[in-house]
């Protein structure tokens, strides 16, 4: 393997991991979208069971205060194309389940495709490694052969 | 490709069927075998055929619905027209959109004397389909383009960052080497590190001739020169593509308008994901907006279930979609056809 191949490979391996980082960038959101829509259905849900719609409400740096939800029954909901409905807690909870299946499936496709890029990447790292052995072992031989010829 | 919103517009058309069949049996001023009903006043009353007693419940409807002139009132269509409304809103489907495909079935369905002379699931589905296209436009021949029009033909493309410019700029070269025309692209991204490399890989890849100069070049002057081989080699088409912006950055946006001024384009190509959903129809027409866009590439279709962007965007910012990204390998791009994305949603109808 010339030179130039090598250099073609090294191209190569780089385009596929900046593709590869895209992906993995994409499926992080796909994912912080899914945890987030788990966390919104677990709290309606804790909602619907508070007794008099009271529930713990998280302000951050690990404070929370009680809050009274007014109507715990009614969720404005943003179903997309930034539009917000009213649904009730049910709806709403079957709702963002759907949702997370929908982001579920289009999770595993990414991760597809980023399995699919790693193996490619992989079989283009070894055939990088095997090119450099091959230069090495070529540098040598001809330094043994110098040796040879010295004595 | 748009899995998501084929399964919901499946439930919808079922819904409206539903609807319609429930209003056609509902008044029981008007028999279906009124025929049958002369008949017996005729002095010769013969032989009563009984398979009618006999026919089913659907199969009466069916006939019914078929056989006869049919008003339905938007009262009846209700619950049908707002489940349509949230399958579209449901998938990302921008409102204006989603708005005119409701106008134009309620148009289709509501307050007419029909007669409907076939069955009731055909009538809904060529009414979703008329309503789809509608919103879809036509789509842009780019073959057809580059053949009308005078030589070499300078394509720009635009977008924000990560979207798959870059790899759609490669994939369009494969896409016109493969039909026969000779192709130069213009690697105008001279800003973001290994982006140069990057389409040099897919330019050496795909055979494809490409002007370059060092990351942190003035791209206009890169392009100038991607226009001047053209020229000079008798090329067809110059690709050209560009770094990655948001309409926000004024910077950025003036060096794109001082490519444009420079190389002056035949189209400008905007490209955007179409896993983004209403972000990619708003951020289109923000881009169209400030710098102009004559036609739309959707990438990364085959991830997208729910299909809002590819519904939306042509009606949103009034520019045709061109092509969509379908995978990795460069053959892995359709040209857009509104046609083959409604057989696509309405399937087996």
């Amino acid at each position: 393997m010339d030179q130039r191949e090598l250099l073609t490979l090294e191209h190569y391996l780089k385009q596929y991991g900046q593709q590869a980082e895209i992906f993995a960038s994409q499926l992080e959101l796909m994912e912080n979208g899914r945890m987030e829509a788990l966390a919104a259905v677990e709290a309606l849900q804790g909602i619907s069971d508070a007794d008099d719609g009271t529930v713990l409400l998280q302000i951050g740096g690990g404070a929370s205060v009680r809050v009274k939800v007014l109507e715990p029954d009614k969720v404005l909901l943003n179903i997309g194309a930034d539009v917000i409905v009213e649904r009730t807690n049910k709806d709403a909870v079957e709702f963002l389940k759907d949702r997370i299946i929908e982001m579920e499936a289009s999770e595993k496709k990414v991760v597809e495709t980023l399995d699919r890029l790693r193996t490619q990447m992989n079989e283009i790292a070894k055939r990088i490694e095997q090119g450099y052995q091959q230069t090495v072992q070529a540098e040598r031989g001809a330094q043994a052969a110098m040796g040879d010829q010295d004595e | 490709m748009f899995g998501g919103l084929r399964e919901r517009l499946q439930s919808a058309r079922a819904l409206l069927s539903g609807s319609i069949e429930a209003a056609a049996a509902a008044p029981p001023s008007e028999k279906p075998d009124a025929p049958a009903a002369s008949r017996s006043a005729a002095p010769e009353p013969q032989v009563r055929p009984p398979a009618k007693k006999t026919a089913t419940f659907a199969s009466k409807v069916r006939t019914f619905v078929i056989d006869r002139e049919l008003i339905i009132t938007e009262k009846e269509l209700a619950d049908a027209l707002y489940e349509l409304e949230m399958t579209l809103l449901e998938s990302d489907v921008a409102l204006p959109v989603t708005d005119a495909i409701i106008a134009h079935v309620k148009k289709d369905l509501v307050g007419k004397h029909r007669r409907i002379g076939q069955s009731v699931d055909s009538l809904v589905v060529s009414t979703l389909r008329s309503a789809l296209l509608g919103v879809l436009g036509e789509g842009f021949d780019l073959i057809t383009y580059i053949k009308n029009h005078e030589r070499p033909v300078k394509i720009l493309f635009t977008g924000v960052n990560g979207t798959g410019k870059t790899t759609t700029v490669a994939k369009v070269g494969d896409f016109l080497k493969k039909q026969g025309f000779t192709v130069v692209i213009g690697a105008g991204d001279t800003y973001r590190a290994g982006a140069i490399e990057q389409i040099e890989v897919h330019a050496e890849r795909t055979g494809i001739k490409i002007i370059q100069h060092q990351q942190g070049a003035d791209p206009s002057a890169v392009l100038f020169d991607a226009v001047q081989y053209a020229v000079s080699h008798k090329m067809d088409v110059i690709l050209a593509d560009t770094a990655g912006r948001f309409h926000t950055k004024a910077n950025l946006m003036s060096q794109l308008e001082k490519i444009r001024r420079v190389m002056k384009p035949d189209l400008v190509v905007y490209v955007d994901e179409a896993i983004a959903g209403n972000d990619a129809v708003v951020r289109a027409a923000e881009f169209d907006r400030t710098v102009g866009a004559d036609a739309v590439v959707l990438t990364k279709a085959d991830m997208d279930s729910r299909g809002g962007a590819a519904i939306s965007i042509a009606h949103t910012i009034g520019k045709p979609l061109m092509f969509l990204g379908t995978g990795q390998g460069y053959d892995d791009i359709v040209p857009f056809s509104p046609e083959a994305v409604v057989e696509e949603l309405l399937g087996d109808a």
